[in-house]
């Protein structure tokens, strides 16, 4: 009673390590320990089918190379991914709810279990077979259906040493292994002393009249290649007990690509000697060793192998047990294992698994190959070898990887497509090559190549990488951004792209583009823009052209729509309101290369369609560069997507004004002053006086809500942080003071007072100062921290305290960087303005930005500062502070 | 949820773990190595076409 209570309790143990991570501590295998264990479950009767079926493809030779370098090749690759299960003691299945969310992982489970477990009821049949030759040695006649009695009492035997745990499967595989590899060196020995050793050494296949000897030569590939692929499911189990990642991955390598590989050549050896001894190619390991051998050592070698196959249909059964009960955690092991060996034992009464062994093998691979192309792909390139652990389990509160509704829907159309690839080149079931020039990578190979790629590529659009990488926390890419790169000149395949895709933009707000002074200017110059929206970098390239040109982006676009096509439409990346050396380095090289240079100058998007105040440096850089000055002042582009509420009014117009305002000649001898005045003359700009003057009628119902946000002070009152918006209207949450928006963007009170919203923006701003210089002015509040290291990924710092007062601002968080709990000091006099957002990316909510030359810190306020923190009122701070407005 | 909290707690032991390196990593000459291993095999591959 003792005893069977420590066995059951050792099980159970063995199922709670065979779901759960595995500690350090509890990790039990060496190299050798995982190579036997690993030996064992690679070494099997069907890898004498396997040589066989070689045999007949290709020349001895040729059959070495498959069966060795094919093999070790395939490994090299596919098992890397092993370190994993090492480095977190998890089998790769945990890791795979991660490329393909844990529902979809449920389903890929099923079918590769449903596609790979046959194997297991081909070794049921082939002990049946050695059972019945040994007892047919001894003169021992079965009665019918006996086949089917010994085939299963293989499974029931395989399920009850499975049922006993990874420690009863250990010391089996130890005694057995080494037998086995003697056995296969008896059989080489016995092999090459039946026949003379050249027969195998040069031995040929007969071929048929058609077939091509190349086509064979890459089907002897493929199939070592599918022979070792196939086995991914069940790799990860043993290496997540091993003690380091070398020896995880070596044994992997070695245990299925020597080992393994032997065993497919003593299967060669043995089916060339057969068809030289009875001109006979058989595949049957037991009739082949019955023949060729000395009685007494086939004999031994029969029992041995008929009883590999129980070790090999036990080893399958705990892998695939644990395989199943790390994704079906409610249902027990017991039933688990129990359930395989019921699949297999239905298989055994079909009775014709060896039959369609091949289709299965092949289908199996066509699978398999795409599956290991995900992990590899995923865990060196996707996650670069990191993922939220708690997510793989589903811990509660934990939903990185739930997707949509438990499905990955990228990894599993990925895996789809490279399982249609497969069949693209080859059919299996027909044995036809579709694709010749495919077909010598393999299709393995092929596929494997085809559906990395196709993942990593998809991986590389923004969209579908932050779909992917919800877990980007777990292990954020900390690389800064390297603002010294030089930028590249606007690719010229993308250029009339992008003037296609810019003119269906703009076209239902009919742009109309005015050139003035423009006559004779030809590139490089300089180019200052007005900042509305979005919309601006649709409309200057249109205006611009025939030119391509040059922009400056902040880095967060980088991180929105990737790096590598932000740099093909050439964008210059930086972080605002620093000073960026590199970024004016950057700005000399375009113009030294004869482009044009846009900027932005006012660094951010005006809150209510005003420009802001430009800063001498403007006029300093024209200066520096020595190149003609043209703005462009754009009109309508806020009207049509005000940067506070995102939606895009279908009413507006748009207009752009180009023009030289210096030119080359006029550069060296104007002032400072004298350009600023000029530029800033003509980036001066009043979007709800442009929609008034031209009558431009926006009367989307919705066309208030959001104005909140830089209205924030009712005038009636004068409470801060007390307006609201809805529909057409914004109203005081207090007094209830309310203006309703008209179709052409003036504000009405219900006494018929007619606000510009503008002059409510400004007057604002004037309490601001007025508290500032009363030293009234304090914000400290809890905050929310992200970081913006480069254009891959925003890193989450949890939550910090935020402070702004007449020195500065002050940001109180857990710097990732250096680990610690830091506080990061930007002065007053360093900041002329902010970077504000109202609703980031449109459901993020409001924030403000701060940069150093690494980073960019998005702020935003938590649940308990929300209703005192306010974007515009922290710029109208930062602004007077740093000295733009007085 | 007792199964929660003894999950939580050996995934934050096995992240401690990998930050103290307690499980000895694959190094850049392992990774080489490797590499030319995969190399190599290739290269037989490939000089199989020509026997």
């Amino acid at each position: 009673m003792s005893r069977k209570h420590d066995v059951n309790k050792e099980i159970e143990n063995e199922v709670y390590c065979g779901t759960l991570p595995v500690l350090p501590k509890e990790r039990k295998y060496g190299f050798m320990d995982a190579l036997l264990v690993l030996s064992g479950y690679c070494i099997a009767t069907w890898s004498y089918t396997q040589g066989s079926y070689l045999a007949t493809l290709v020349g001895f030779k040729q059959l070495l190379i498959g069966a060795f370098l094919a093999a070790i090749f395939m490994l090299m690759v596919y098992q890397i991914p092993v370190i994993m299960s090492v480095r977190y003691g998890i089998d790769i299945w945990i890791w795979l709810r991660s490329v393909f969310g844990p529902k979809g992982n449920k389903i890929v489970t099923i079918i590769i279990i449903l596609v790979n477990f046959p194997w297991y009821a081909v070794c049921c049949e082939l002990f049946a077979d050695s059972m019945e030759n040994l007892l047919g040695l001894f003169g021992i006649q079965l009665f019918d259906g006996a086949h089917l009695l010994l085939s299963l009492s293989c499974v029931i035997v395989g399920t009850i040493i499975a049922l006993r745990g990874v420690g009863t499967i250990t010391w089996t595989t130890r005694i057995l292994v080494p037998l086995l590899l003697l056995v296969g060196v008896a059989v080489v020995v016995v092999g090459f002393t039946s026949v003379p050793m050249d027969v195998i050494w040069n031995y040929q296949p007969q071929l048929a009249g058609d077939a091509d000897k190349t086509v064979n030569y890459v089907l002897n590939i493929e199939a070592n290649f599918a022979f070792v692929i196939t086995l991914v499911g069940g790799m990860a189990e043993v290496p997540r007990l091993c003690k380091s990642e070398k020896s995880g991955y070596y044994a992997g390598v070695l245990g299925q690509g020597a080992a393994g590989s032997f065993f497919v050549v003593v299967g060669a050896v043995m089916a060339i000697a057969m068809q030289y001894v009875t001109g006979q190619m058989v595949d049957d390991p037991t009739l082949m060793m019955a023949t060729l051998s000395a009685p007494i050592l086939g004999l031994s070698s029969l029992l041995l192998v008929a009883f590999a196959n129980i070790g090999t249909q036990a080893v399958g059964s705990y892998i695939y047990g644990v395989m199943l009960k790390s994704t079906f955690k409610k249902v027990s092991y017991k039933t688990l294992v129990l359930v395989l060996g019921v699949y297999v034992a239905l298989l055994c009464v079909w009775g014709k698994i060896t039959e369609y062994f091949g289709s299965f093998l092949t289908i199996g691979a066509c699978v398999y190959a795409p599956l290991a192309a995900l992990l590899f792909v995923d865990f060196f390139l996707i996650r670069k070898q990191k993922i939220d652990l708690k997510s793989a389990y589903e811990l509660p509160g934990h939903n990185a990887y739930q997707y949509s509704k438990g499905f990955n829907i990228v990894g599993i159309v990925c895996l789809a497509l490279g399982f249609g690839f497969t069949l693209l080149i080859y059919d299996p079931i027909q044995g036809i090559v579709h694709n010749k020039i495919l077909f010598m990578l393999t299709p393995t190979l092929a596929s494997f190549i085809f559906t990395g790629l196709l993942y990593y590529l998809l991986c590389k659009i923004p969209d579908i990488r932050r779909y992917v990488r919800r877990d980007t926390y777990a292990g954020p890419d900390k690389r800064p951004f390297d603002r010294a790169k030089t930028p590249p000149r606007q690719n010229l395949f993308f250029l009339p792209l992008m003037w296609l895709l810019c003119k269906i933009i703009v076209s239902p707000y009919k742009l109309k583009v005015d050139k003035h002074n423009m006559e004779g200017i030809k590139p490089p110059f300089l180019v200052y823009g007005s900042h509305n929206s979005f919309m601006d970098f649709y409309v200057t390239p249109l205006a611009l052209k025939p030119y391509r040109a040059n922009y400056i982006s902040e880095l967060e676009g980088f991180e929105a729509f990737g790096e590598w096509i932000y740099r093909q439409v050439g964008c210059l990346g930086t972080r605002k309101f620093i000073n960026d050396q590199y970024l004016i380095k950057n700005i000399m090289k375009v113009i030294k290369r004869g482009d044009v240079m846009v900027i932005y100058p006012e660094a951010r998007y005006a809150n209510v369609g005003t420009n802001s105040h430009l800063t001498p440096s403007v006029a300093k850089l024209a200066k520096l560069l020595k190149v003609p000055v043209v703005t462009i002042n754009m009109q309508g582009n806020y009207l049509q997507q005000p940067i506070w509420n995102l939606k895009e009014r279908k009413g507006a117009r748009l207009h752009a004004d180009l023009k030289c305002v210096v030119t080359a000649d006029e550069i060296d001898k104007l002032s400072v002053d004298e350009i600023l005045g000029r530029i800033s003359k003509e980036l001066t700009y009043d979007e709800y006086k442009y929609q008034l003057d031209n009558k431009i009628k926006i009367d989307d119902e919705w066309r208030a809500e959001g104005l909140h946000f830089p209205l924030y002070r009712c005038r009636k009152c004068g409470k801060d942080f007390a307006m609201t918006s809805s529909g057409s209207r914004i109203t005081c949450k207090y007094c209830g003071d309310s203006y309703e928006m008209d179709e052409y963007g003036q504000l009405h009170s219900k006494s018929g007072e007619t606000i510009h919203i503008p002059d409510w923006y400004e007057w604002q701003r004037g309490f601001v100062h007025e508290e500032i210089r009363e030293g009234k002015y304090k914000l400290d509040i809890p905050v929310r921290v992200w970081a913006l290291p480069n254009s891959v990924n925003f890193v989450d710092c949890g939550e910090g305290r935020f402070i702004h007062d007449n020195s500065g601002f002050s940001l109180e968080f857990d710097n990732y960087r250096s680990e610690k709990h830091e506080t990061l000091k930007f002065p007053a006099k360093s900041m002329v303005s902010l970077h504000t957002e109202y609703d980031y990316r449109g459901k993020y909510g409001p924030c403000v930005t701060l940069s150093t030359y690494d980073d960019t810190f998005f702020i935003y306020p938590t649940d308990e500062s929300r209703d005192v923190f306010n974007p515009t009122k922290i710029q109208f701070a930062t602004e007077y502070l740093g000295g733009l407005y007085k | 949820m007792e199964t929660d909290k003894e999950l939580e707690s050996r995934i934050d032991q096995i992240l401690q773990a990998e930050k103290d390196n307690v499980i000895p990593r694959m190094t850049k000459r392992d990774y080489i190595i490797a590499a030319i291993i995969t190399a190599i095999s290739l290269l037989g591959i490939i000089g199989g076409f020509f026997l």
